[in-house]
């Protein structure tokens, strides 16, 4: 290997490093911060607690089984949010009446979409999945929808015209035509409302669940134990990138290629 | 008689007369569908003889609602959440553009951070609550962290991006021209960042205030995510409901008279976002 190339494959190595500097700047001035001023460890606690908290939670399972408890109702609520949003927003999109005259209602039930709802439910449904389902179902939906209505309104009229000059019939042309052309914006739709719809579950579970992830941290506060917070709360952030990364970006990404552009509107909420 | 008279009198102002008519037009168009909500939602009430425990009629709502303006508590309680919000983006905006640009102009700080910031933004704000509680106890300061953690992670993320989508071409360009630093940030980077920048400020504005009422509801310092909560406690339905309605009209106010103008504003100057 000449020294050139070597050169080379380590200033790509150092590159695929980069992201990881952060990381490791913080995990330093942590140690650092620990070792000098020796703070109270219910206050902040050494990185090996952290470490120790994670291993000994995930080893009796007691952890997997938050996990899963979360995982569970933001399943259970994206699933129920994509279909109904997906749903009304070709209804609204399609027919320009309706969406004219719900247009008022989903602004203002967009704006309190979400934890807005948590003391009213606590009360219909008390404390538990239902709770957390029913604010998760209430944060994507609105998102969905509301891509889903851009996306079906921005196919141009002259794709559907020219299936139906072909003989396509309604349900033909839906199919063939509107829904292709609405699906990317309706991925870009699901991504985001996963993102606020995985922040609503861990402010519903904070009071509104008995386990789960958000309820772990929150219960971890009332005995001061910082460490569980803290592991709670990294743990919260590694599944969230986990889901866009693996799951909804190469979707995402798929649908793009097979389908063309996609306008970013998402972030619109 | 009368209005064969009355008619040519009118004529002239005809016009103005229409558009009268029709704004109002544009106006029940908003409204009937919230009458409409609201006679299933009293139909429903009475149909069902639900107890004021579930739910209240909105008769109840709007008394809720007149006790709570004409002592003030209203707009007390929104008046905190409102200067939350306030504080929490004027601190956000001024400390998260320029460290985004910092971090945007420079290619190896930009691919270094771009990982840190997704994960944090993946963190919801309200998950470092309980940590925010112990550190800074029941107070608005942990109600403030936590709102403008939510809402800065975006506004440093957008700007960033934003900054990194600019051609490289232009700044070499205004260089070539003889520009200074200062002048290639005010006439490239800034104009050029700046649609990225309000779709950051628009989506820490969804993140920031939903944290907010969030945080309101456990830190219980005011504001109107404690109003809904307190109200929880006593099963009083109709204030409960008066606050959701308080909270989503704010919401749109900021939405459509801060956010939104702004938005449009840069979308005209420059032309690069499209609706």
């Amino acid at each position: 290997m000449s020294p050139g190339s070597v050169q080379r494959t380590s200033a790509l190595i150092a590159w695929r490093l980069l992201p990881a500097v952060p990381f490791a700047i913080v995990l330093v001035a942590w140690m650092a911060f620990w070792v000098i001023f020796k703070p109270n460890r219910a206050t902040l606690p050494p990185v090996s607690d952290v470490v120790e908290v994670v291993w000994t939670r995930a080893l009796d399972g007691d952890l997997l089984q938050h996990i899963l408890a979360s995982l569970w109702r933001l399943f259970l609520g994206a699933a129920v949010g994509i279909v109904t949003g997906i749903a009304g927003g070709f209804v609204a999109g399609l027919y320009r009446r309706v969406s004219d005259f719900l247009n008022p209602l989903i602004v203002f039930f967009n704006a309190i979409s979400g934890i807005v709802w948590l003391p009213l439910m606590i009360g219909w449904l008390g404390i538990g999945t239902a709770l957390a389902v029913f604010l998760i179902w209430n944060t994507v939906f609105f998102i969905v929808f509301q891509n889903t209505v851009l996306g079906v309104q921005l196919v141009p009229e002259v794709y559907e015209q020219g299936i139906q000059a072909l003989g396509g019939g309604r349900l033909e042309t839906i199919r063939t035509v509107t829904l292709p052309g609405a699906l990317p914006y309706i991925l870009t739709g699901i991504r985001s409302g996963l993102g606020f719809g995985w922040r609503a579950l861990i402010a519903a579970e904070l009071v509104g669940a008995p386990n789960g992830i958000g309820q772990m941290i929150f219960a971890a506060a009332d005995y001061h134990r910082s460490d569980i917070i803290i592991a709670g709360c990294l743990i919260i952030g590694c599944i969230a990138i986990a889901m866009d990364r693996w799951i909804l970006a190469p979707i995402e990404q798929r649908t793009i290629r097979r389908w063309g552009l996609i306008i970013d509107v998402a972030k619109e909420n | 008689m009368t209005a064969s008279t009355a008619a040519p009198a009118l004529a002239p102002r005809g016009s103005g007369l229409v558009a009268a008519v029709m704004s109002a037009l544009g106006g029940l168009k908003i409204l009937l569908p919230f009458a409409l909500l609201t006679a299933i939602w009293w139909a429903i009430k009475i149909e069902a003889q639900l107890s004021d425990q579930i739910l209240v009629s909105p008769a109840a709502v709007w008394n809720a609602f007149i006790q709570l303006a004409s002592h003030g508590v209203l707009a007390e309680y929104a008046s905190t959440s409102l200067r939350m919000i306030g504080i929490s983006t004027v601190i956000s905006m001024a400390v998260g553009v320029p460290i985004g640009f910092a971090v945007g102009v420079n290619r190896t700080a930009a691919h270094a951070l771009e990982g840190f910031l997704r994960f944090l933004q993946s963190i919801s704000g309200i998950a470092w609550l309980p940590l925010a509680i112990i550190w800074f106890g029941f107070s608005q300061t942990t109600t403030l962290v936590i709102v403008i953690y939510s809402l800065i992670v975006p506004i440093i993320f957008n700007t960033m991006v934003g900054v990194r989508a600019i051609p490289e071409n232009y700044a070499l360009a205004l260089r070539s021209l003889g520009a200074g630093r200062l002048r290639l940030v005010t006439d490239v980077y800034l104009p050029g960042a700046l649609p990225s920048i309000v779709v950051g400020l628009r989506l820490g504005m969804g993140y920031g205030w939903r944290a907010l009422i969030a945080a309101e509801m456990l830190v219980r310092q005011g504001g109107l995510g404690d109003l809904i909560f307190g109200a929880r406690t006593f099963n009083q339905i109709d204030r409960i409901i008066t606050g959701m309605i308080c909270i989503g009209c704010l919401y749109i106010i900021i939405d459509r008279l801060i956010v939104q103008p702004i938005e449009n504003l840069t979308v005209a100057r420059w032309g690069l976002l499209r609706k």
